[in-house]
């Protein structure tokens, strides 16, 4: 870390610090509370207990978009915390959009728990507007009008870090890195940070511009029915920006391993040709790919289906070769002594890595025909999202609330990353070996001969929320012991 | 079908974690060796090589195959929360033109053979005929299940048909 770098991190802790440790504290309550939701879910469709199919519904409407939510919010305290360390970031920007953000969320639980909004996080046209009798029109606009002010709020945060990228490393070419990459100067060339924030507020700006025309056309279509949209082309829209968001919070949370670890290491995570070039494969590769969620929808040109299938496998080569790659390198025989930020941190990029592996298998289009929409894919997602970008979220928060003296894991640290791991481990094979088994997903009621993997994953679900609850109260705690 | 998919991800995923593991449980041990940047070049042009090599295997012949001339053609509507097709038997072994439609919102046909095993799917889409071609080669009561999230009564969108041997 340069001195001036450790200059922004003083001017960081007395100013921005407290409100991304808040968030980080928020995001952690509200992924407990979906966990909950999912076991709720899981334990119904095994059977264990009674729930009616349209509170299910809405609990998977919450669920889904409460945990993308909190994925986002986390990873974008994560980035804006360690962008400052490079950029003079405006905390009023950070506390507007997280204000933007707070009213989604009231909008969308309001939407969900008062108006009886069951249509699922992806809104998928025309469900918003015809809910067989479930929820009226206004509950399905107050959901899109959930999803555009986070929307806005999240507009806001990229136009701020992309004017002070483009100030400090000359245009946003020269914050991606493609200056170095193409042109050859390695001049002001910035950290992995950085080009990493400029790859995210790219594709994650195109990303929402799309999201918010889906969501106005939703909302025009549900205040007058008269007013159409091609269902295919919405259908793009909608998982255009599903796929550009969802995949976004892992793109911003990567950045607490790439600052962090070092601390670990003495190995500095560093700015490489190879590192600019997977950034700038991510770029495209992560807005190509999203065909692969339409390889069923056969009135696509076949020449999308394919671009689907081999995108889908070409992304994993920058995470494998190059994140995953880079991560065993930094660690091996850097005398790294593990503690729970860090254990948690490489977990989430190990988590990361391993669970792209079967999302890449379901994205060819032979294997898509028998698992697609069955719970192998709710295998994939959670894999790379509860042992990924989650366990990184709970690493960047152990790490800020750590005690520096203390070099090694206690042994309740170790009992609760281990449950974490092994909850989180046979929670997401279950849903694998389920998709395997033709279970379809979102299904309120499983038949009896599916339960049994339900009534399964609801114990791995128990050992995952009892690890998290540790977690959650072990920030919490450890905020109030540094508050002064 | 799906078991060897099933076994072969998980194949995957143990190589991966394996290797990814032993490096990372290494802290104490030697550091990488000069030669690591040619080995990451090495697992890089080999991932593209196996790319290429799996695109053209599982592509060359498409998986979304046309029906031929002499296919039977069923029409299948769906609608919040029901399904209805043309005919309720279809013959053994004879290709089938599934022209799938529905009436209001997005769902999913999904066909399961009599051991409740997903043999085929296609998306049913308002506005829009999607075609899904398969021939049975089992007999048996089949049954079709919603596989897209449609509504609060998605898990009762279900149908039946029988596949007979041909007269």
């Amino acid at each position: 870390m340069t001195t001036a770098s450790i200059g922004n991190e003083t001017a960081i802790a007395s100013t921005q610090a407290p409100v991304v440790k808040l968030t980080m504290l928020l995001s952690g309550v509200v992924f407990l509370l979906m966990m909950v939701f999912g076991l709720i879910m899981r334990a119904a469709q095994g059977g264990l207990i009674e729930l009616d199919p349209e509170f299910f519904y809405l609990l998977l409407t919450a669920h889904g978009a409460g945990m993308v939510g909190s994925a986002a919010l986390s990873g974008a305290a994560i980035l804006w915390y360690f962008s400052a360390r490079y950029l003079d970031l405006r905390g009023g920007i950070y506390l507007g959009f997280l204000g933007l953000f707070l009213l989604g969320v009231v909008l969308i639980l309001g939407s969900i728990f008062v108006g009886g909004y069951g249509g699922a996080w992806t809104f998928l046209f025309p469900l918003p507007a015809l809910s067989g009798g479930l929820w009226e029109a206004g509950a399905a606009v107050a959901f899109c009008l959930g999803y555009v002010a986070i929307g806005v709020g999240f507009l806001l945060y990229y136009l701020e870090l992309g004017l002070k990228i483009s100030a400090r490393y000359r245009g946003l070419l020269g914050g991606l890195g493609w200056r170095y990459l193409f042109g050859g100067s390695d001049a002001d060339l910035p950290p992995p940070t950085i080009i990493a924030a400029s790859s995210v507020l790219v594709f994650n700006t195109i990303g929402i511009v799309f999201g918010a025309a889906v969501l106005a056309a939703s909302i025009v279509n549900l205040l007058f029915p008269s007013f159409a949209v091609d269902p295919l082309l919405a259908k793009n829209a909608i998982y255009f920006f599903g796929h550009v968001f969802i995949n976004a919070t892992i793109y911003m949370a990567i950045t607490a391993v790439y600052e962090i670890l070092p601390t670990y290491t003495g190995r500095p995570w560093k700015t490489t040709r190879v590192f600019v070039g997977a950034w700038a494969a991510v770029v495209i590769f992560v807005q190509a790919v999203y065909f692969h969620h339409l390889l069923q929808d056969v009135n696509m040109p076949a020449w999308t289906l394919a671009v689907g299938q081999i995108v889908s496998y070409a992304s994993g080569i920058p995470l494998i070769g190059v994140t995953v790659f880079s991560l065993a390198v930094y660690i091996k025989g850097s005398g790294l002594k593990w503690d729970l930020p860090v254990s948690l941190l490489t977990l989430g990029v190990i988590g990361w890595g391993v669970g792209v592996i079967p999302a890449i298998v379901d994205g060819m289009v032979a294997v898509n025909k028998l698992m697609h929409n069955t719970q192998w894919v709710p295998g994939h997602f959670h894999t790379y999202l509860l042992l990924g970008e989650v366990a990184m979220a709970f690493g960047f928060a152990a790490w800020l609330v750590r005690d520096a003296a203390r070099q090694t894991m206690s042994g309740l640290d170790k009992l609760v990353f281990r449950a974490y791991v092994l909850g989180g481990a046979g929670f997401t094979l279950i849903f694998l070996w389920s998709g395997a088994s033709s279970i379809p997903r979102r299904w309120a009621v499983h038949y009896e001969d599916w339960q049994f993997q339900s009534q399964l994953a609801s114990v791995f679900a128990l050992v995952v929320i009892l690890a998290t609850t540790v977690l959650v109260l072990r920030y919490a705690i450890g905020l109030l012991r540094r508050s002064p | 079908m799906q078991t060897t998919i099933l076994l072969i991800t998980l194949v995957l995923m143990a190589g991966v974690l394996t290797l990814i593991l032993r490096t990372v449980r290494a802290t104490d041990g030697p550091a990488p060796s000069q030669t690591v940047n040619r080995t990451r070049s090495w697992l890089i042009w080999a991932m593209i090589a196996g790319g290429v090599i799996i695109s053209v295997a599982s592509l060359r012949e498409w998986p979304h195959a046309d029906a031929g001339g002499d296919a039977l053609v069923v029409n299948v509507t769906s609608g919040q929360w029901w399904w209805d097709t043309d005919t309720t038997e279809i013959p053994l072994g004879q290709q089938v033109e599934f022209r799938v439609t529905t009436e209001d919102v997005n769902h999913g046909l999904g066909i399961y053979d009599p051991d409740m095993r997903l043999v085929a799917q296609v998306q049913a889409m308002p506005e829009y005929i999607n075609k899904l071609v398969h021939t049975f080669d089992e007999p048996g009561t089949y049954q079709i299940l919603c596989m897209e999230f449609c509504g609060i009564a998605h898990h009762d969108m279900t149908y039946e048909f029988d596949v007979v041997e041909a007269n």
